[in-house]
């Protein structure tokens, strides 16, 4: 089959809603047509989000220094950062996000720093998340399926925990290891409904072997067609740039996590946060709506 | 529209004002990222996507034109303000060469200080010393400038450089090729749209190459940016003497003007839209100074053929806030990863070769250099050989 004819009947059934199989996408993933990709990707968002695209204003806060000051009244979530060394810091860490948050989302840590504390108090992961629950994190803020051996017990784990939200994020795999990674998460939403989002790009980043424009969106819109079950593709603002950002909402991202939550404008109200993401999502052509921390509208 | 005008583009025909503006309005990216790129494919078969190692040198930042868009430029007498002696781009040359390097861009500021003399012996200088090494220097308005300040028609600027060792022209100052945007940029007096073609037809019936450009994202309509392309699409097809167009957008950050720049998808869509309209330019190079690496790496898919320069300096848009930067290693890694075949040319599009760094050592380049270090207010030894015509300039003349 030649590529454009592999392309035209692909298109057809992801505009009918059908799942792409393991060897669809294994040709897709090999593919240099970033454009064709990018198409269907957009027809999988669009199907999934319309015009729609949803943003969300974060405060991030070091563990490790007062937070007072660090959480603007815009911030629609309050995300712990850093790895303290013991439970007892990171439940403090906690205590005292929820205490600026309000009604506000909590979300810190990763998976990560879950299994290395309970190893720390020779404790359970599910007792730690327990704790940490307890102190107020409504979610972690990232689970890296590719730092994970047995992503199912895992998920299971943070459900278990009473956990309403969990994150899949991808740390540092390659491109090339991305996409059964993809799969891999999609089938695990349809065991565990929790799982709401995705971010597909790594969120470790490598400052003498960046990821190229090609990879990115490339792994943003396969992980859109071979997951279409998990509601929200992420894309981070902060950590991969506006131009990055806005580009990837055109190949099957719908969801731009981490925008400073900051209302300083030293250079102007129009290139304030929140104008500039907007700014961006309109130029795409789609439409902003701002969400919150458990991925609900808001009005 | 769209679908008959984009099976018009992909039969190979050429689009009009209100067929452009559709496709710019209302095409979906990827459509036109598709029309952009069978262009590409279409004139480049053989998957080459070439590079230049130069050296975008900035003789001076004084500067009498005051365009409210640009943050490089100082007034005459600003104690920022600078002049290179010729022995600090003698050595900048070298620097080129050891990294592979074959030619100069060199431009600056419109310096009522530097007479044309200047010019000539610099270039002389150059080529007596490199005379292989290529002199790709003087914008239209930089030209026109010089032309005004000895009032020699331009043709006449044109054959005295020439003679002296200029090998081609850039197009920058283009900005957009309206007289209402150039108005509102304060850049109608340093060349109108008419003045600034006028000096591309005349430096192509001199038979010289020159590239176009066009910086978007000011005060212009989407009618005002198609405008521009057909002012060059037009030339073009009297002269054929450009050999690339290129686009950016404004940078705003520290210029009087302000504002914000035009977004990622923008810039893509701006490019592709170029590529389909220009169907007589055979070259389109990918703005990555002003985008970034990875758009930058984008835009071969949007119908960029050529990734510009690896730049060893850059200080207009660095003034203006964006500070990219990427040696050849890391171009070439992002042109082999979006599927091409990387080559060197020169400003004829003529290959030149592999990879350099394959070829030999090269040392990395993690930044870009600037024109001067910080600081360094030092005035060249050899000013003093050119007569000044600002009352400042006369005072420094009289101090050296
Ligand atoms: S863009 Fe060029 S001509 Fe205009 S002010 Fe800057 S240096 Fe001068």
């Amino acid at each position: 089959m030649t590529t454009s004819s592999l392309f035209d009947v692909l298109m057809e059934r992801v505009s009918a809603g059908e799942r792409l199989g393991a060897d669809d996408l294994a040709q897709l993933a090999a593919t240099p047509d970033i454009l064709q990709l990018g198409m269907l990707a957009d027809t999988v968002r669009r199907r999934l989000h319309d015009s729609q695209v949803t943003y969300l204003r974060v405060a991030l806060c070091p563990f490790d220094k007062p937070f007072t000051d660090a959480v603007p009244l815009a911030a629609r979530e309050v995300r712990v950062t850093g790895t303290p060394d013991t439970l007892e810091v990171a439940i403090t860490a906690v205590e005292a996000a929820r205490a600026v948050a309000g009604e506000r989302a909590v979300s810190a840590f990763s998976w990560l720093d879950v299994e290395r504390l309970a190893a720390a108090e020779s404790s359970r992961p599910a007792k730690v998340l327990e704790q940490l629950r307890g102190a107020g994190l409504d979610a972690l803020a990232e689970v890296p399926l590719d730092r994970v051996a047995d992503a199912s017990s895992v998920v299971q784990t943070i459900e278990g925990a009473g956990y309403r939200h969990v994150r899949l994020t991808i740390e540092k795999a390659p491109a090339a290891a991305r996409t059964s990674l993809f799969v891999a998460a999609a089938a695990l939403q349809e065991r565990f409904p929790v799982i709401q989002s995705i971010s597909a790009l790594p969120t470790l980043l490598d400052a003498l072997r960046p990821t190229t424009g090609y990879d990115d969106v490339k792994s943003v819109a396969m992980a859109r067609l071979a997951a279409p079950n998990i509601p929200t593709m992420q894309v981070d603002w902060l950590r991969y740039g506006p131009k990055l950002a806005q580009v990837a909402l055109t190949f099957g991202a719908d969801d731009i996590d981490n925008v400073a939550a900051s209302d300083d404008a030293p250079d102007g109200r129009r290139r304030a946060p929140l104008e500039d993401v907007r700014r961006n999502i309109e130029a795409a052509g789609l439409e902003p709506a701002e969400r919150d921390g458990r991925f609900q509208l808001i009005s | 529209m769209i679908q008959s005008t984009a099976k018009k583009v992909l039969e190979g025909g050429r689009v009009d004002r209100a067929e452009a503006l559709e496709l710019y309005r209302h095409a979906p990216t990827h459509l036109l990222g598709q029309l952009a790129d069978a262009i590409r494919a279409r004139k480049h078969p053989e998957r080459i996507v070439s590079y230049i190692i130069d050296r975008n040198v900035n003789y001076t930042n004084v500067c009498v034109a005051r365009c409210n868009f640009c943050a490089f430029y100082r007034p005459v007498g600003s104690s920022e303000g600078y002049v290179l002696g010729f022995e600090e781009i003698f050595k900048k040359i070298d620097e080129t060469i050891a990294v592979g390097g074959n030619q100069l861009l060199l431009q600056g500021g419109h310096n009522p200080d530097l007479p044309i003399a200047w010019y000539e012996d610099l270039f002389r200088g150059v080529k007596a010393r490199y005379p292989a090494f290529k002199l790709h220097a003087l914008s239209p308005p930089e030209v026109l400038h010089i032309s005004r300040l000895h009032q020699i028609p331009v043709p006449a600027v044109i054959e005295r450089l020439v003679a002296a060792g200029l090998d081609s022209i850039p197009g920058g100052g283009a900005e957009i090729l309206v007289d209402r945007v150039r108005t509102l940029l304060n850049c109608y007096g340093k060349a109108t749209s008419d003045e600034w073609l006028g000096v591309m037809r005349d430096a192509h019936r001199a038979g010289l190459r020159t590239t176009a450009t066009m910086m978007y994202g000011t005060v212009e309509t989407d009618e005002e940016r198609i405008e521009h392309m057909m002012r060059l699409r037009e030339l073009q097809d009297e002269s054929g003497g450009f050999t690339a167009f290129i686009t950016w957008s404004y940078q705003p950050e520290h210029t009087e003007r302000g504002g914000i720049e035009a977004t990622g998808v923008d810039y893509l869509r701006t490019l592709a839209l170029a590529r389909i309209v220009l169907d007589n330019f055979d070259n389109l190079q990918a703005s990555w100074v002003t985008q970034g690496g990875k758009v930058g790496q984008l835009s071969l898919a949007f119908g960029a053929n050529d990734m510009g320069s690896v730049m060893i300096e850059e200080n207009v848009v660095r003034a203006a806030g964006a500070s990219y930067c990427m040696d050849e290693l890391e171009i070439v890694v992002n042109i082999e990863d979006a599927g091409f075949i990387p080559k060197r040319r020169n400003m004829h599009y003529e290959i030149l070769g592999d990879p350099i760094f394959r070829e030999r050592d090269v040392p990395r380049m993690l930044s870009l250099a600037t024109a001067r270090a910080g600081g360094d207010s030092s005035v060249p030894e050899e000013l003093r050989n050119y007569p000044a015509r600002s009352r400042e300039g006369k005072r420094i003349r009289l101090s050296q």
